[in-house]
């Protein structure tokens, strides 16, 4: 059979359509039989022309006339020419891979959908959705889509590859040759075209110039385009190379969006042109509001680091009714200033080394922060021992003749004159601060000696009795005029009233409270005990019986062992108050506690209970507290449940009338100290003038800024002040350790001299720091303080 | 931390607090970056005391030789355990670690912290959502699935290719024979908007930190104006910034009335100004988070500039009640307040009123459907945010919004009137990350719109907070994003330019994803409201109470 020899099918056959299948089967078979040349009549059939493989490698031409179906030359092969005569349908070239497919007329939807090898000339326009889902393999040349006329809607969505050439002659809308919605979904390909467009996906594809290799390609291979269609004649008028415009797919890494404006241009330009300067609240605000970084310095800092030196008491100087500065002393000794640190204490209490050595329960060492972490306390008695040797300072001179009473010179110089009513603790503190400011006391007594209950009724177990000679003389070189064995009557108060400035009643307490019980008159009070057996006059019997085991209880209770008692019992109504030094003293001679225990009667056995129980006893003590004697105290002084009244300074109903110490309110020889000084430093107030002042008096500061872990914490004891001051912690006091200056990650903080000469302080510069709290963390001594930055607003 | 062991009824360790801090001795610097930005001060520089133990050879011990301490301390960074500055867990202090050496990290146990916060007998309060966080992470809304997908049924819709009608309808929709007989007769017509459905609900000038608000409207005029988007945001009660009112952008804005009343006079004297109409007028008879519950701006953060906005001297407590007062029936609410509202803009502008979720829904909107001016009715659910409220009043009032919102829209069915008064729902839409499912759903059970709010403090200013009682602290003002502060050190970490990228960018997305969802549905000429026969839930009881489809 001659190869070139046209075989003729036709797709109408007695008078019926041939099935697609049986139309497909015929030209498979009459390749199979050698025919290289096949004219189809179509009616409408599907996929023709297609899959024509068993040609192998011969050129194989298929010329369609009629009405073609869907999907012409589909799955096409290299070896194929489909030819159709005329407008066809759907799909043409759908899976092409590799048939050139010419189309003498228009083609409708789909046209070259998928293909990936292979041309497919169009004589006319396409409908929606040509070259869509293309492929380029680079394994064969690309394929291509020409187009004489214009592309429809939708045109090379998700195009992969291959090349649409789109020439814009005589198009259906002249306005726009490649149909709306071009390249939604390009990702490979490009598509010239010839005439103008409204608009493609942005997203996925651009505009690119027409280079001269492409016009090269162009220009050449629309000559072939034009001349397999047999329009070569609109070559001149189509190769127009200025009007042609080439669209490539965006790269993976171009894929963008479609351009925009910028948000900072939409602000600038639209939002705050249209609000005015500042944008929306730029009318109401005057500061800056620009963004700013999460680690902020000056005043872009939330926190702000403060050095508090000496702004908080340390907690053993709050702790002490007197205010001593404990640990001012002990930065003394740290600096080697011991004198200085002895003689301080003085300007707080005339009796540093006895009440503070030895018979003070030291609220200062309770209070001490080490003890929050159950380290030992700084010793405060060894600095107490130690102050025996503390010298008087250099007093204010008094008076012409240095005499009692007014004189015209003293008035002059504003000297006032005060009677101090009792020579005890308390009246020999106020006599001293009194005297120290350089008033002149006068001290009137009705016991032989001075020095109140600490002469008169401390047992000498609990401290040498040249201590307390040593620190009475100091008071009586300071205080020379005193009055001893002097009883004094409502009169006698009424003309020293008229004779002084003001007097004050430290007068302590004298009466002990009784039992309203049966036999109460063969109780003992304690203090009269304790006074006779200060003076050698006291005898018990084996067996000692206190009621009331508070501190004087334990007094009572060593005195009684000292004396020769052996069989010692203290009972009380409630858990026993006594703490200390007492109760330790009166543990070690065997007394014994018992409570809770109500008396009822004294009886010859010894004490009956409540309960009925007796407790045989040789001697009855009775130590339930003490009140004062006040039938000298003036009308105008008033009283209340047997103790003076007075206001926060110490101050009678008397104006001109002070009452400190146990006279006003039973306490520890450190609260009658404290009392008189709080009360003489409100009579200079009143002296000078200042009014009614509360005296600035800082508050305790909180243990948590105190950081004890730089201490070591198993030292459980100190060996001389040295040892003691090393320990200390300086709450609230800076040490100039310098910790805070290598801490600070900013390197913020330095240390700076005052300008006086006087000292340092510790600054943080604010341009450095960022408001961490470090510094707060790390200091020892609880100085730094991170505090809230002032309001912007 | 107790160095000597006593005891408080309160005292707590680390592991008593629901954010333990994790902090990492080898990768620390002490830089302090931690402890500055921490907005709580849980954490602060701690010294520690390190004892070693030297024992010489034993074989050497002896009276000149012997073991000795030594103590060495070291610095670092420690957490606190006053209930006072519990760490709330914001993990601010990781994000500016240069060394990722701290960490907060939840417990893994019941918290103790919970039954001493209540100190000096104050209940606690708090911002942020329910503390209810969903068993793995699935809330009902998230539950919802859309089964119905068109394949070979109806026309297969691309998302990415084809185009979506997407806008939503806020205002009276009359039915066309009335509109168009009114129409006719020249009378007056309710005005109605054509809105994107995803709305900014309503977060006040004051709530919100001044760059938070600005970032947020700036984002909308942008989605208006560059991307044609016409989303709009509800002021929240607290008013508007004058120049806000008087400015083009007011169209985009939906001008929330409550209460309070606050910063209304300011509105009332920008009208004459005005170059725009308001989007609409919500007023606010309840919030999802914290239904019943009233607010009060404390006075100390009543600054110079909330002042001017709200109308109001400085340093003065503003309260809004829980209530409207001068309003005693439903009728009047609904009535009474409509109409004001309306007259404020001649009959232009949409009114309508916002509850919280309650079983009595179904009593406002049949009252709303018997009022001619009644632009359609928001619904804000239990899972609401809010920025400050009593944890009770927050964890266990309200309504959840899925059932509520299809009682009401099946109502409006019933009466024949669902395309009439469009429902707005919200209240944690989007709680779990999944923004346009939720609102999907929302939508296909018969919401018209959903209003969010938390979310787009999540997504376009980071906020950090979750529903795993993480930060949530927006009521003290120390929000460490700037995103609720008012205090100008904090909300100036917040860039309004880059919030309004971010509101562009979750509105784009969204977008994107909506499309997902109702291109497989067959749906791109109109928003699928109540198309319910899309939904399912894998439970029955679920399914039956929203009439959806019950799937395994």
């Amino acid at each position: 059979m001659e190869p070139q020899q046209a075989i003729r099918l036709c797709g109408f056959e007695n008078g019926h359509r041939i099935e697609s299948r049986v139309l497909e089967e015929r030209i498979q078979q009459a390749v199979e039989n050698g025919h290289r040349l096949i004219e189809i009549e179509a009616f409408g059939q599907h996929g023709l022309g297609g899959r024509l493989w068993k040609a192998g490698g011969e050129r194989l031409h298929v010329k369609i006339s009629g009405a073609p179906g869907q999907r012409v030359g589909s799955m096409g092969f290299p070896n194929s020419l489909v030819e159709v005569f005329g407008p066809t349908s759907d799909d043409v070239g759908w899976l092409n891979a590799g048939a050139q497919i010419v189309v003498h007329g228009h083609a409708t939807n789909g046209a070259g959908n998928a293909m990936a090898q292979g041309k497919i000339y169009v004589a006319g326009n396409i409908g929606a959705r040509g070259m869509t889902m293309t492929k380029h393999n680079p394994r064969f040349a690309p394929p291509e889509l020409w187009v004489l006329g214009s592309a429809g809607d939708y045109f090379a969505e998700f195009m992969a590859g291959g090349i649409a050439v789109i020439c814009g002659y005589e198009p259906q809308d002249p306005q726009n040759v490649v149909g709306y919605r071009p390249c939604v979904g390009m990702v490979g390909g490009r598509i010239y075209f010839r005439g103008p467009h409204k608009g493609y996906s942005f997203i996925d594809a651009k505009l690119i110039p027409v280079r001269d290799g492409d016009w090269e390609w162009l220009s050449e291979n629309l000559k072939t385009f034009l001349t397999a269609i047999g329009k070569i004649d609109l070559y001149t008028q189509i190769a127009n190379r200025e009007q042609w415009q080439l669209l490539a797919a965006r790269g993976p890494s171009e894929k963008g969006r479609k351009p925009r404006r910028s948000m900072e241009a939409f602000h600038q330009e639209i939002w705050d042109y249209e609000l005015g300067s500042g944008g929306l609240i730029g009318d109401l605000v005057d500061f800056e509001r620009s963004a700013v970084p999460l680690i902020t310095t000056g005043f872009l800092r939330r926190y702000v680091p403060i050095w508090e030196n000496r702004k908080f008491a340390a907690p053993c100087e709050a702790s002490c009714p007197t205010g001593m500065p404990v640990n001012e002393r002990w930065r003394l000794i740290r600096e080697g200033r011991i004198d200085e640190a002895v003689d301080l204490a003085l300007a707080y209490t005339p009796f540093p080394a006895t009440v503070c050595g030895y018979l003070c329960s030291n609220l200062c060492m309770q209070g001490c922060t080490r003890q929050t972490a159950r380290m030992t306390a700084v010793d405060v008695t060894q600095l107490g021992k130690a102050s025996l040797r503390a010298k008087l300072p250099e007093l204010p001179p008094i008076g012409g003749d240095g005499g009692e009473g007014r004189s015209s010179e003293d008035a002059e110089r504003g000297v006032k004159t005060i009677a101090v009513i009792g020579g005890g603790p308390a009246g020999l503190s106020v006599a001293w601060q009194l005297r120290r400011q350089g008033h002149n006391t006068v001290i009137y007594d009705m016991r032989p000696e001075l020095g109140g209950k600490i002469s008169a009724m401390i047992p000498r177990s609990r401290i040498p009795d040249e201590v307390v000679e040593a620190e009475l003389a100091r008071v009586r070189e300071a205080l020379p005029h005193v009055h001893l064995n002097q009883r004094l009557e409502k009169s006698d108060l009424e003309q020293l009233r008229e004779d002084f400035d003001f007097i004050v009643i430290a007068s302590g307490v004298q009466k002990p409270r009784v039992l309203p019980i049966p036999g109460k008159e063969k109780i003992i009070p304690a203090l009269e005990f304790l006074l006779m057996s200060k003076a050698g006059q006291a005898k018990v019997g084996k067996r000692v019986l206190v009621i009331g085991a508070g501190n004087v209880g334990c007094d009572a209770a060593a005195e009684a062992h000292r004396l020769g008692a052996e069989d010692i019992l203290l009972i009380d109504i409630q858990e026993p108050l006594s703490f200390g030094k007492e109760r330790r003293q009166a543990e070690a001679v065997g007394a014994k506690f018992r409570y809770p225990c109500f008396a009822k009667a004294v009886i010859d056995e010894g004490l009956e209970l409540t309960t009925g129980e007796i407790i045989p006893a040789d001697t009855i003590i009775i130590s339930v507290g003490d009140v004062p004697e006040l039938d000298f105290v003036p009308e105008s002084v008033q009283t209340e449940r047997g103790f003076i009244k007075v206001d926060e300074h110490y101050q009678t109903s008397d104006p001109k009338i002070f009452a400190i110490g146990d006279t006003v309110k039973p306490g520890l020889l450190t609260d009658a100290i404290g009392a008189g000084r709080k009360a003489a430093e409100r009579i200079a107030q009143i002296v000078s003038g200042e009014g009614e002042q509360t005296p600035s008096s800082r508050s305790k500061i909180d243990y948590a800024r105190v950081k004890l872990e730089y201490f070591d914490p198993r030292i459980a004891g100190f060996e001389g002040i040295e040892s003691c001051a090393s320990q200390c912690s300086s709450c609230g006091t800076c040490r100039d350790c310098g910790i805070c200056v290598t801490i600070c990650p900013e390197s913020a903080i330095s240390r700076q001299s005052l300008s006086n000469g006087d000292g340092f302080e510790m600054v943080a510069d604010p341009e450095k720091c960022i408001g961490c709290g470090f510094c707060a963390g790390a200091c020892p001594c609880g100085i730094w303080n991170l505090v809230e930055n002032e309001s912007i607003e | 931390m107790l160095s000597n062991g006593n005891l408080s009824p309160s005292s707590l360790s680390v592991k008593d607090l629901l954010w333990q801090v994790q902090w990492d001795k080898e990768k620390c610097t002490l830089c302090g970056r931690c402890c500055a930005v921490c907005p709580v001060h849980a954490i602060e520089l701690g010294v520690h005391r390190k004892r070693f133990v030297q024992v010489p050879s034993l074989a050497e011990i002896g009276p000149s030789t012997s073991s000795t301490s030594v103590y060495q301390v070291y610095h670092g960074i420690r957490q606190k355990t006053d209930p006072a500055y519990a760490c709330v867990g914001c993990a601010m202090c990781n994000l500016v670690c240069p060394n990722g050496a701290i960490i907060p990290l939840r417990s893994d146990e019941v918290d103790k912290l919970r039954y001493h916060i209540n100190q000096g007998g104050q209940p606690r309060r708090r911002g942020g959502r329910r503390n209810a966080p969903d068993t793995l992470n699935l809330g009902t809304l998230d539950r919802i699935k859309f089964i119905r997908i068109s394949m070979l049924t109806d026309p297969a819709l691309d998302a990415g290719r084809h185009e979506f009608e997407l806008r939503t309808l806020l205002g009276r929709v009359l039915p066309p024979e009335e509109n168009l007989k009114l129409y006719r007769e020249n009378g007056w017509i309710p005005p109605v908007r054509e809105i994107y459905p995803l709305i900014i609900g309503s977060m006040s000038f004051g709530a919100l930190s001044p760059t938070m608000w600005e970032g947020l409207q700036m984002g909308v005029a942008y989605l208006n104006e560059e991307l044609a988007m016409p989303v709009v945001m509800c002021t929240g009660e607290g008013g508007c910034p004058p120049r806000l009112l008087r400015s083009r952008f007011l169209k985009y804005t939906i001008l929330q009335i409550a209460s309070g009343y606050f910063g209304w006079d300011e509105i009332i004297h920008a009208l004459p100004e005005m170059k725009e109409d308001p989007c609409a007028v919500e007023i606010k008879y309840g919030q999802g988070a914290k239904p019943g519950d009233g607010g009060l701006l404390m006075w100390y953060k009543v600054n110079q500039l909330i002042a001017a906005i709200r109308g109001v001297p400085t340093g003065v407590s503003l309260p809004s009640p829980p209530t409207h007062q001068t309003k005693y029936s439903i009728e009047e609410s609904v009535h009474k307040m409509i109409q004001s509202m309306y007259m404020a803009w001649g009959f232009r502008v949409p009114v309508y009123p916002k509850i919280s979720g309650t079983s009595t829904a179904l009593s406002v909107l049949n009252n709303l459907t018997r009022n001619a001016y009644a632009a359609g009715l928001a619904i804000d659910g239990e899972d609401g945010g809010t920025g400050a409220a009593y944890t009770v009043s927050m964890d266990h009032m309200g309504h959840p919004i899925a059932s509520n919102i299809r009682d009401c829209y099946l109502n409006l069915a019933r009466l024949g009137r669902q395309n009439e008064v469009p429902l707005f729902a919200g209240g944690g839409v989007g709680k779990n990350g999944k923004l346009a499912a939720n609102a999907a759903a929302l939508i296909m059970l018969g919401a018209s719109g959903v209003q969010v709010g938390k979310y787009m403090m999540q997504a376009a200013a980071g906020c950090l907070g979750s529903e795993s009682d993480r930060c949530n602290i927006c009521n003290i003002g120390l929000c460490p994003k700037g995103i609720t502060s008012q205090d100008p050190r904090l909300y100036r970490r917040l860039d309004p330019e880059k919030v309004a990228e971010r509101v562009v960018d979750i509105f784009l997305s969204f977008d994107t994803e909506l499309k997902k969802i109702v291109a497989p549905l067959g749906r791109s000429t109109s928003l699928p409201i109540g198309m319910s026969d899309a939904l399912a839930i894998d439970d029955n009881n679920a399914a039956e109470r929203l009439q959806i489809k019950y799937v395994v």
